[in-house]
């Protein structure tokens, strides 16, 4: 009986072995395939415009030619256009991680009337799109507060916790905190805001990074508004700056593809910075439901 | 009496003060859910009966805009069909892609992190770099996929310029984009308790039958919060009308938000695009109750607490 069992076990062992082969196979496939059109854009952006109409076209190129990353900055002013994008960017996260993090705390910890109803209201409004309200807030702005050709309507919304979504992320983390941290604290005479800048924001870190790092792409992706409330062209912001940039030269690839190869690379060095904070961040978000 | 009231007075005490310093932290939310959240959903209402432009001032017009819409808009039902269309391709491709690459991530493998990571890394690039980048990968003569289709020897296709299979290339864009679905498929997988696995092996089942009737019931509260994810962001869908395609060719990529923001931001028919958001509105909250309806058919909870 025994010696059945074992033999079972084994055989087992190997086909978990041969299984685990098969997989990590498939992966390296699927990471080639996935990782292969960034290649393919930065292969391009090195390449002279006669390689790249050459057939069969080659996977890397015969002469790497940094000269084309020379050449489109004289036009498209990426220094610039990054400078930009941080005017919005870095205020937004700095504004929005704050303002989410005191209303998560008051959600997560804080007794008041209407608690209930004000937290309906929050969630609620999760599941408002964006877009709906887009129009008036649009009106409310540029007519009503003369923000015209200004970064301000897409910064002064993070000033009000950013969203619905990251107040409800930070709620989630302070609630996993156990209360004693802050029931000593009150025995040692803290007042609330003193327990919340000295204890709750301390322990809530990873969660403000997470944060941080979902306003970053939220607006480094928002094409649509920045489009709508920035005209003038040395205020263009990357995503502006690259879809114009590709109106302008619509049929010369390599220098397009150089343009795109600069604006993948903040996001890949802040991915890089933050990555574990991305991962731990992204799954705080989808299992705490 | 007194007695009974001292301890009481007390606790209302600590209370307000609470509710105060509650009060104080929640202004930032109080501001963004009135000034920017519920206000401007009332707005959007009101202005929807209006024919305002944006030069003279509104007139009342009632439900003229809705009516026009349903009746003589010439892009409406290829703007909701496109929608539509893009956001199924794009929810189905993206859930199936990334549960995949989910469970291949989930097993013994060398190097996950690093894997996780390659997934995971077209999200954080910038989205109008991405449609630039791939729409030279996608290009009528010289694109990667044509170099591929004529070594198989198949005619050319032109990805983005040919109306019937625009849409199918930008849904593969927004396949390869959901790294961040696979994250959270990742992290459900790794919490469906290992016991059940090893229990199911220990009386036979094989690993389709294993799939079937202990990952997928335990990973359902994620799948349906990954296809709401995914719906509600598919839906909105207009980057790539924005960056590559200006709602071509024909009307084929004209999605119900690039037609929104070109009735409103390059027609400054701000009425008449306030009603088509109202219908966006309706639209995406039909797909969100369905899903929320149905869900209970289909959610599994541990521990059978579902009655």
């Amino acid at each position: 009986m025994s010696v059945i069992v074992y033999g079972r076990l084994r055989s087992q062992k190997r086909k978990n072995i041969t299984m685990n082969i098969i997989t990590f196979v498939a992966v390296v496939m699927f990471a080639i395939l996935a990782l292969f059109p960034i290649w393919w854009i930065f292969r391009t952006s090195l390449m002279s415009n006669a390689e790249i109409y050459r057939y069969p076209p080659s996977l890397i190129p015969e002469n790497w030619l940094f000269s084309n990353y020379e050449k489109t900055l004289e036009i498209f002013k990426f220094w610039k256009y990054l400078w930009n994008t941080m005017l919005i960017i870095v205020p937004s996260c700095l504004a929005g991680t704050f303002t989410a993090s005191i209303c998560g705390y008051a959600f997560a910890r804080l007794r008041f009337r209407g608690k209930n109803f004000i937290w309906a209201l929050c969630v609620g409004s999760m599941l408002l799109p964006a877009m709906v309200t887009l129009i008036p807030l649009y009106i409310g702005w540029t007519r009503g507060l003369g923000f015209n050709d200004s970064y301000w309507p897409l910064i002064l919304p993070y000033f009000c916790g950013g969203g619905a979504f990251n107040i409800f992320l930070i709620r989630q983390f302070i609630m996993s905190i156990p209360r004693e941290l802050d029931q000593a604290a009150t025995i040692d005479g803290a007042g609330y805001f003193r327990i919340l800048f000295s204890i709750i924001m301390p322990a809530i870190r990873p969660a403000m990074i997470v944060v941080a790092l979902f306003i970053f792409i939220g607006l480094w992706n928002d094409l649509l508004q920045q489009m709508i409330y920035i005209n003038s062209s040395d205020k263009y912001t990357i995503a502006l700056g690259l879809t114009n940039f590709r109106g302008q030269l619509k049929s010369d690839w390599s220098l397009t593809m150089a343009a795109t190869c600069l604006s993948f690379a903040p996001g890949v060095i802040f991915y890089l910075i933050g990555q574990r904070y991305f991962v731990e961040g992204i799954t705080l978000t989808g299992l705490k439901n | 009496m007194e007695t009974i009231n001292k301890p009481q007075k007390r606790r209302s005490r600590i209370y307000s003060s609470e509710a105060r310093v509650a009060y104080i932290c929640l202004i930032p939310a109080f501001l963004g859910l009135f000034l920017l959240t519920y206000l401007p959903l009332l707005g959007v209402l009101g202005i929807s009966l209006t024919n305002w432009t944006g030069l003279k001032s509104p007139e009342f017009v009632g439900f003229d805009n809705y009516i026009k819409i349903f009746t003589t808009d010439p892009y409406i039902k290829d703007s909701i069909f496109a929608t539509i269309y893009f956001a199924i391709l794009s929810v189905v491709g993206s859930m199936i892609y990334s549960l995949f690459i989910a469970m291949l991530l989930n097993r013994k493998i060398p190097a996950r992190g690093f894997f996780r990571a390659v997934f995971y890394v077209p999200y954080v690039l910038p989205s109008v770099a991405i449609y630039v980048g791939w729409s030279w990968l996608y290009e009528g003569n010289f694109g990667f996929f044509n170099y591929l289709l004529s070594e198989m020897g198949l005619k050319k296709i032109l990805f983005i310029a040919d109306s019937s299979y625009v849409v199918p290339s930008l849904s593969l864009i927004s396949v390869w984009l959901a790294g961040n679905l696979i994250v959270i498929f990742l992290a459900g997988l790794q919490n469906v308790p290992s016991v059940y696995h090893e229990a199911a092996e220990m009386d036979g089942a094989n690993g389709w039958q294993r799939f079937r009737h202990i990952t997928l019931p335990c990973m359902t509260p994620i799948i349906f919060y990954n296809l709401l994810l995914s719906l509600i962001a598919n839906l909105q869908v207009v980057t790539p009308a924005l960056a590559l395609t200006n709602g071509g060719p024909g009307n084929s990529t004209r999605f119900l938000t690039y037609l929104m923001y070109d009735q409103a931001f390059v027609n400054y028919k701000i009425g008449y695009a306030s009603a088509t958001t109202v219908i966006i509105f309706a639209i995406l909250a039909v797909f969100a109750v369905v899903l929320f309806k149905t869900s209970n058919l289909w959610i599994y909870n541990e521990g059978g607490d579902d009655k």
